[in-house]
C-alpha cells in the first residue's frame, strides 16, 4: 500500500516537471523598478526559486468545450490560441476560459505542505513499528517533536473539546491540518516563497472540509438545535431558526477569513515597513533614508519573529476550532429544558 | 468617500476588538494570579475566546479592505 502511494507520488511529481521552464527573471525596466507588494504574497503562474530564477508552471485550460495544455503561459501564448488580457488569458476569438485547471505556485506549496506533513507521519509510523517510542523512548530530536505535536493535538485539542467516545476518529485529521497549515505558513517566511495559506481559496477549501465534517457527524442533537431549538417559546423559533442556520455557515467562513486576512497581513507589512526606506528616501534625500533604514531593518527583524510566532498560532487556532465545531456538533445533549439556556451561551461562535 | 469609511471602520473595529482582548486579559490575568495552578486551562480559554473576537474584527477588516478597494461601486 505504502510503496504504491510513494510510486503514485513520484509519477504526480514527474509529470508535473515534464518540461520545466526555468528562466531568469525579466530585467527590469526603469518603471518596473517599484515594489510590486501584493504580487509578493498573490498566485503566480510561476514557481519562484532562489536567486531570481523561475520556474513557469503548466496551464491547463477548459475553454471552449476543449481540454488545453501548455507548459507555460508564455507556450498559450505564443501558440497562437490564447491572448493575454487585463484579467489574464483568453482565447484569440475573446472566449473566456470556462475552467483554469493550472497549476499555480501557491497550489505547489499547498502539496509542498501535505507532502511533507505526509512523509513526516510515515517516517514516524515506521519508527513506532520498529517499538522505538512504544517499547523505548523516542530517540532523536526529530522523533521527540514529533511525539511532542502529536500528543499535543490529541490531548490538548481532540481529548478537550471532542466527546470523550469521539475523539480518536478525528485525531489523524486534526493533526494532517495542523501540520499542513504550519508547514504553509512557515514556507511563507522564506523570502522567494510565499505562503498559500495567504490565498482565500487555499484557506476556505480547508474550512470546507472541517464543514462537511461536522455536518456529517452531526448528532440528532446538533439538528435539533439547528432547526428545533428546544426550551423557548414556539414564537422565537422564527428568529432562532435562520440564525442557527446562518450559524452553521459563518463558522467556516470565519475560519477561512481568519487563517487568510492573518497570514496575507504579515507579508505585506513587512513589505511596506521595507518600503519605508524608499519612501523616506524619496521625501526627504537620501542621508535620512538610509539612517531610518537601520530602525526600519530593526523592526523588520522584529516583526519576522512575530511572523513565526503567529504562523504556528494560526495553525493551532485552526486545529482548535475544527476541534471545537466538530466537538459542539458530535455531543449528545443530556440535559433538560431548563439548562439549554445555559448550554446555549457556551455555543455562541464566530 | 470609499476611503474615509474603511479608515473609520478600520479605527472603530480596532477600538472593539481591543476592548475585548484587554478584557479577556485582564480577567485572565487576574484569575491566573488567583489560582496560578489552574493556569493551563485558562490560557487556554482566553486564547479560544480572543480568537473569536479575532475573527469578527477580520471579517470588518475584510468589509474595509473592500471598501477601499472600490469593491461593488
Amino acid at each position: 500500500m505504502i510503496k504504491i502511494l510513494r510510486r503514485l507520488t513520484a509519477v504526480c511529481f514527474l509529470l508535473l516537471f515534464i518540461s520545466p521552464v526555468v528562466a531568469a527573471a525579466d530585467a527590469h525596466t526603469e518603471q518596473e523598478s517599484v515594489i510590486d507588494v501584493v504580487g509578493k504574497v498573490s498566485n503566480h503562474d510561476y514557481f519562484e526559486l532562489p536567486l531570481g530564477n523561475k520556474l513557469y508552471l503548466p496551464r491547463i485550460l477548459l475553454a471552449g468545450g476543449d481540454w488545453f495544455y501548455f507548459s507555460s503561459t508564455k507556450k498559450a501564448v505564443e501558440s497562437g490560441l490564447f491572448i493575454e488580457s487585463e484579467t489574464g488569458l483568453v482565447m484569440a476569438d475573446g472566449t473566456a476560459i470556462t475552467l483554469d485547471m493550472s497549476i499555480t505556485s501557491h497550489l505547489i506549496y499547498v502539496w509542498f505542505g501535505f507532502i511533507l506533513t505526509f512523509f513526516i507521519t510515515l517516517w514516524a509510523a515506521r519508527r513506532y513499528k520498529r517499538g522505538i517510542g512504544t517499547s523505548t523512548e523516542p530517540r532523536g530530536a526529530w522523533h521527540n517533536i514529533f511525539e511532542v505535536l502529536f500528543v499535543f493535538i490529541r490531548d490538548d485539542i481532540a481529548k478537550e473539546f471532542i466527546p470523550h467516545d469521539k475523539f480518536k476518529k478525528f485525531v489523524p485529521y486534526l493533526f494532517t491540518i495542523f501540520m499542513a497549515i504550519a508547514f504553509m505558513n512557515l514556507f511563507g517566511l522564506l523570502p522567494w516563497a510565499a505562503a498559500a495559506t495567504a490565498n482565500l481559496t487555499v484557506t476556505a477549501t480547508l474550512a470546507v472540509i472541517t464543514f462537511v465534517l461536522t455536518q456529517i457527524n452531526g448528532t440528532k442533537d446538533h439538528w435539533e438545535h439547528v432547526f428545533m431549538f428546544p426550551g423557548v417559546p414556539g414564537w422565537s423559533r422564527f428568529i432562532l431558526t435562520p440564525v442557527e442556520f446562518l450559524g452553521l455557515f459563518t463558522k467556516p467562513f470565519a475560519l477561512a477569513i481568519r487563517l487568510f486576512a492573518n497570514m496575507l497581513s504579515g507579508k505585506i507589512m513587512i513589505v511596506s515597513i521595507l518600503g519605508l526606506i524608499f519612501i523616506f528616501t524619496d521625501l526627504f534625500g537620501a542621508f535620512i533614508g538610509i539612517g531610518s533604514g537601520v530602525f526600519w531593518v530593526l523592526l523588520t527583524a522584529a516583526l519576522y519573529f512575530l511572523k513565526a510566532l503567529v504562523a504556528l498560532i494560526q495553525a493551532y487556532v485552526f486545529t482548535l476550532l475544527s476541534a471545537v465545531f466538530i466537538g459542539m456538533a458530535a455531543e449528545e445533549h443530556h440535559h433538560d429544558h431548563d439548562e439549554t439556556s445555559v448550554a446555549h451561551a457556551q455555543d455562541v461562535h464566530l | 468617500m470609499g476611503f474615509l469609511a474603511a479608515g473609520l471602520g478600520a479605527g472603530i473595529i480596532a477600538l472593539g476588538a481591543g476592548i475585548g482582548i484587554g478584557m479577556i486579559g485582564k480577567s485572565a490575568t487576574e484569575s491566573i494570579a488567583r489560582q496560578p495552578e489552574a493556569a493551563g486551562d485558562i490560557r487556554g480559554a482566553m486564547l479560544l475566546t480572543a480568537v473569536f473576537i479575532e475573527g469578527v474584527a477580520l471579517i470588518g477588516a475584510i468589509v474595509c479592505l473592500l471598501l477601499a478597494l472600490g469593491v461593488g461601486q
